[in-house]
């Protein structure tokens, strides 16, 4: 991202400051298996290393994940995308931008960034070939400075992924 | 007899004058407006209250004391009245009846009142001020037990040395029922000291959103528990929907959940360091 998107980004609200630091406390006492936060002190912006689970087309490959708060949290999903380079999926666009519905419309205030981590490891784990979505290079070039595969004006979505 | 129409309707006039000048931060008029709407009908605790908050922005603390205490006596249920009053007390350091303010506003506005949108700041306040008597009464509990089981284990020593003496042939078996009694001792001095030892809350009390200790419960029909003031935003903002059911839910839906209510008084009654806020 950009240090103008950076600067854009309001401070998070009280709410979503607690429900974070509770998050994060969580977070360091049982982490969801093959997941790694990398530590900051920037409480609105985590990196997390993602495994691919052993014996699925991802084992043996790290991805990191950026995962970015809106200041109202969790009433907002946050945006997660893959940092570069983004694992080869159908889902998942080359800049990194992820097809997972929980994110978008079906986002719920009760899921954690913990349950966000699993569903993608078993989006990621349950795929059968490796490959970009069929209208990667259409989306990635309308997306410009978009964060994320909301239906956006010329590129249309694909299919969502339904978890 | 009452004052007459006419009068309740000036009165009226001045409060709304009152609080336009509020809403500007002119407190001082504010303040006039209300002393002139008291002077007119001085039974409406409501000008009482709303003359409080003015002085409590200006912190003249011993005005709001008298004005909340005296709008107490016309309406012992005003939220507005028993809070500020709990503020004072605080101020003034009278932490026990200060918390007792607090705990009577935090009742009296939680549930189905309207004013439930003061829950959260007036639970704030009550947490604060409960973590700080925690600070102090535990430490003195703390120094107290220590104390006390120094005095003990030497008490068990000296007994230990005197069966000693008296019982030449069995020295061995003394020992290892002494020891015995030293290590028990020390179980019950760690059990003792327990409560006053900050851990988790457990998970039944605390909202699957905010992830913290519930402070206004309130159920869904699919049976699940949520903090008032979080809930009625996700429905507002996100969707109709019980977050982790997603069944369809209106606002209407929702009851206070009274016996999870009891279960956090009860459990904060216990462990006041849960009252920390991050």
């Amino acid at each position: 991202m950009t240090s103008s998107s950076a600067a854009s980004r309001k401070n998070l609200s009280k709410i979503a400051c607690n429900r974070l630091q509770k998050e994060l406390v969580e977070w360091q006492v049982n982490p969801p298996a093959g997941f790694k936060h990398k530590v900051t002190d920037n409480l609105q912006r985590w990196v997390i290393e993602v495994a691919g689970a052993p014996g699925t087309l991802y084992s043996n490959e790290t991805y990191q994940l950026q995962v970015d708060f809106p200041e109202n949290y969790p009433m907002e999903a946050p945006q997660v995308i893959f940092l570069h380079p983004a694992p080869l999926h159908p889902h998942i666009y080359s800049n990194g931008h992820i097809c997972l519905d929980i994110l978008y419309d079906s986002w719920s205030p009760a899921m954690t960034v913990s349950s966000i981590c699993i569903s993608i490891l078993s989006m990621l784990s349950s795929s059968t070939v490796k490959q970009r979505p069929e209208d990667n290079d259409r989306y990635v070039k309308n997306c410009r400075n978009g964060r994320s595969p909301r239906r956006q004006g010329g590129g249309s979505m694909m299919t969502k992924y339904d978890n | 007899m009452g004052p007459n129409a006419a009068v309740v309707k000036q009165a009226e006039l001045l409060r709304i004058d009152g609080n336009n000048y509020f809403k500007k931060n002119r407190f001082g008029a504010a303040i006039d407006a209300y002393t002139e709407a008291i002077t007119l009908c001085p039974n409406v605790p409501i000008y009482f209250t709303n003359r409080a908050l003015c002085h409590l922005k200006r912190n003249e603390w011993e005005r709001v004391e008298e004005d909340s205490r005296r709008a107490i006596q016309l309406d012992n249920h005003s939220v507005k009245a028993h809070y500020m009053l709990g503020l004072v007390l605080l101020q003034k350091q009278e932490l026990a009846k200060g918390i007792k303010e607090l705990e009577k506003a935090l009742n009296l506005g939680r549930g189905a009142n309207p004013k439930g949108y003061m829950v959260e700041e007036i639970w704030q306040e009550l947490a604060k001020a409960k973590y700080l008597e925690w600070e102090r009464s535990s430490s003195e509990r703390s120094w107290e037990l220590q104390n006390l089981k120094e005095a003990c284990e030497s008490a068990l020593k000296e007994k230990h040395f005197l069966d000693v003496s008296e019982m030449e042939g069995f020295v061995d078996d003394t020992t290892t029922s002494h020891l015995k009694q030293l290590e028990a001792l020390e179980r019950v001095f760690n059990k003792a000291a327990e409560d006053d030892k900050p851990s988790e809350v457990p998970d039944y009390l605390c909202c699957r959103i905010t992830l913290d200790i519930f402070h206004d419960p309130v159920i869904t029909p699919s049976g699940l528990t949520y903090e008032r003031a979080v809930i009625l935003d996700h429905l507002q903002k996100v969707g109709e929907f019980d977050p982790i059911t997603r069944e369809p839910l209106d606002p209407s839906q929702l009851i206070p959940n009274l016996a999870i209510k009891e279960a956090v008084e009860q459990f904060l009654d216990k462990h006041w360091w849960a009252y920390k806020i991050d």
